[in-house]
């Protein structure tokens, strides 16, 4: 490979995109400045685009085992390489549950076969039932570094307390999808206005917070660092805010949909708009994208959840929770963010490509001299429309189906590979 | 302006509501006739599609609609393959060869209606879905009310109960309120949502906003997961209609109306159902020339 990128803006975590150059020979890159092309190199001209490191989703739903007909690893990973996305870990609520060592290794083994890397977290009970501890050093040896029930809470106080004494010895650390089931009830929206004039039971979001501030109290109390799951509302926010000023180890996550939809967008039954946690209100919009811009929020993640479009078409109640998200997370931050100043591109690549990877302790992906080529090109002046064909996920449940935004992923490297080239 | 559905009343618009009202006149003129019946839905299939048990629903419908002339069938979905496990979707799937022009439909689940609208031609008629909507409840107390005040603006009617479970609260007050009616809540704490419309948790207070109707709903025990109130014999002497609310209320002529099935001794005391002007049996007979009005406005696709 000898790959010349001229003409771009390079973007990184600390720096608005500056011009320069990228030249990738056999999967390094080999020079980045403002140059003319090395002789031999192939040209690829990326005058208005940005180049920035792949991007790291670091909660995303594959299905597999168990729920095929929605996802497979093999096509959530090429969802993932469309929206310029290089890396990442997978939740442990399959079926069954990635909740041993065995299953773990049939994950892997199966992500072995796919163009980006993929990690999977691990149950912290067996079944993700919340009664019995999973074989968590098993699972460490398996190449497990997250451990997390997500899709539910650990309802008992005192096992989770036990597992956080005991997991935290094995260097792990744990994730919290947080979540007061009795106060949740139905799960199918937020409890309000809209609620009440749909007819359903709504969760309210002190079912999340009260949760999330019990995790957090536990966490800090053994000592063990704890990661918060897509954080919907603001006092959840304020609340991860007040532990860190605390010193408590906790890290935050925010899925992009809770930074653009809220509860009114179900309309009448919109099921593409149903997700736990749900989506909630314009004030609650705004504080978590306050909160991503100060650094409450750690990371952002998709919780890429495929669901077919059978079971989506069912009444609200019945339907299941979540959206797709890898193919077009990235775009869809752009189009309704960074192209309106809301924030930089630096908030992007660290937000969502360094810091996860950090959390994984992975090294992170850099668009420098010497590094490991780990690029995407992104050109901000062309759109996409996010149609059935363009998406990779075998599911198509989200309510950017059909919408066209602005920005497209033209190309991805990962090492000695081009993965993507519109 | 012909619909295709009715599945609520926050989409219709005041001309509408008005012009299904007065529509149901002639035909509740018609029931005190030899011939109760036109021939409007000659030729047309209606079928009743009920999840949820219903007798005064399902026969208000049955009679309404052949009254229209039209022919009904009712899909017994105790005895179907539903039982089974089959999904609603596969059921209408097979339900649309027997080409129904009208489907009417209640589901435990909010918004099932409106997910089988979108699926089939046929005009879909919400008759109660979850804690969602129940327009043509609202549409026959409307007709109801109307009966007895002609002048509905201005007027006020207190919704006295489980508003939080109820879908007749959500469409009743819907409807009075784009009729001009002045609209409260009132019920035990935890079972009167905040809404736009004023709340009440203390019923003798509620009687000194001065109300023309309590409207009386039934406790929904069936959709409360868990008790939201400490015993009947409490909700009836603190939110129940008893003898002594009932003097009051009939010293100052109040009507007294409520969507049935009545739970006597909870939200009413047995006297209650002898009193003038309890509009209930009203009730019951304006549903069919209600919902007569409702098959006859809307015009299916399936031709």
């Amino acid at each position: 490979m000898n790959l010349f990128l001229k003409g771009g803006d390079v973007a990184t975590e600390d720096n608005a995109p500056t011009r320069a150059d990228v030249w990738i020979v056999d999967g390094t890159i080999k020079a980045v400045s403002v140059m003319d092309a090395p002789e031999g190199a192939r040209v690829i001209d990326c005058a208005g685009a940005v180049i920035m490191p792949g991007m790291f989703d670091a909660h995303v739903h594959f299905r597999e085992p168990g729920q095929e007909q929605k996802e497979t690893i093999l096509d959530g990973s090429e969802a993932a390489i469309n929206g310029g996305i290089t890396g990442v870990v997978m939740m442990p609520n399959t079926a069954p549950s990635i909740d041993s060592a065995a299953v773990v290794n049939r994950v892997m083994e199966i992500g072995r076969k796919c163009r980006i890397p993929i990690l999977t977290s691990g149950c912290i009970t067996v079944g993700r039932e919340g009664k019995e501890m999973a074989p968590i050093a098993g699972m460490k040896d398996a190449g497990v570094l997250m451990l997390t029930d997500d899709g539910d809470a650990v309802p008992d106080a005192a096992l989770l307390k036990r597992a956080m004494e005991y997991g935290k010895e094995f260097d792990m650390f744990f994730a919290s999808h947080c979540e007061d089931p009795q106060l949740a009830g139905l799960r199918a929206l937020n409890e309000g206005p809209v609620s009440y004039r749909l007819g359903i039971q709504g969760t309210p979001a002190l079912a999340e917070e009260i949760c999330m501030d019990r995790d957090i109290r536990i966490a800090h109390a053994t000592g063990a660092h704890l990661h918060i799951q897509h954080v919907s509302s603001k006092i959840g926010m304020e609340t991860i805010r007040w532990w860190k000023e605390k010193g408590a180890h906790v890290t935050a996550e925010v899925a992009p949909h809770h930074l653009m939809f809220r509860a009114e967008d179900i309309g009448d039954y919109d099921t593409h708009y149903k997700m736990n946690p749900p989506l909630r209100t314009a004030e609650d919009n705004v504080a978590l994208l306050e909160g991503l811009k100060e650094g409450v929020f750690d990371l952002i993640a998709t919780d890429h959840a495929p669901h077919t479009e059978f079971e989506k078409s069912q009444a609200f109640v019945d339907a299941p929770n979540g959206l797709v998200g890898l193919d077009h997370a990235l775009i869809s931050l752009y189009d309704r963010f960074v192209a309106n100043g809301d924030f930089g591109w630096e908030l992007l690549v660290k937000r969502y490509s360094a810091e996860p990877r950090r959390m994984m302790r992975l090294d992170v992906a850099e668009v420098a001299e010497g590094k490991p080529a780990d690029l995407i090109v992104f050109d901000p002046n062309k759109a996409t429309t996010v149609s059935k064909e363009f998406m990779k996920s075998k599911s198509s449940n989200t309510p950017f189906l059909d919408k066209t935004v602005k920005g497209s992923v033209e190309m991805v490297v990962l090492g000695d590979e081009i993965l993507l080239e519109r | 302006m012909a619909r295709k559905d009715f599945l609520d009343i926050v989409s219709l618009d005041r001309e509408e509501i008005i012009h299904l009202l007065d529509q149901a006149k002639p035909f509740k003129d018609l029931f005190t006739r030899s011939v109760k019946k036109v021939p409007a839905l000659n030729g047309k299939t209606v079928l009743m599609l009920f999840y949820e048990p219903s007798t005064r629903t399902l026969s208000s419908f049955e009679v309404a609609a052949k009254r229209l002339s039209a022919d009904v069938t009712i899909f017994d979905v105790p005895h179907s393959s539903v039982t089974k496990g089959e999904s609603v979707r596969d059921t209408i799937d097979t339900l649309q060869a027997m080409r129904a022009d009208y489907i009417v439909v209640r589901h435990r689940l909010s918004g099932q209606p409106a997910a089988i609208a979108r699926q089939t031609g046929a005009s879909v008629i919400n008759a109660g879905d979850g804690a969602h909507a129940h327009p043509t409840q609202a549409l026959l107390d409307a007709f109801t009310l109307r009966e007895v005040h002609p002048e509905l603006p201005g007027k006020k009617v207190l919704i006295m109960g489980d508003i939080l479970h109820s879908r007749v609260a959500r469409s009743t007050s819907t409807i009075l309120d784009k009729l001009g009616v002045e609209v409260a809540y009132c019920g035990p704490g935890s079972l009167v949502p905040h809404t736009r419309f004023k709340r009440f948790t203390n019923f003798d207070e509620a009687m000194r906003w001065g109300p023309d109707a309590v409207y009386l709903l039934r406790v929904q025990k069936e959709r409360q997961e868990a008790p939201f109130y400490p015993s009947d014999r409490e909700y009836h002497s603190v939110f129940g209609v008893t003898q002594e609310r009932l003097k009051r209320i009939s010293e100052e002529g109040i009507y007294v109306m409520h969507p049935g099935p009545i739970n006597r001794g909870v939200e009413l005391c047995d006297d209650v159902l002898d009193y003038e002007r309890c509009l209930i049996p009203q009730q019951v007979e304006n549903g069919i020339a209600a919902r007569m009005s409702v098959l006859y406005g809307l015009k299916p696709q399936t031709s």
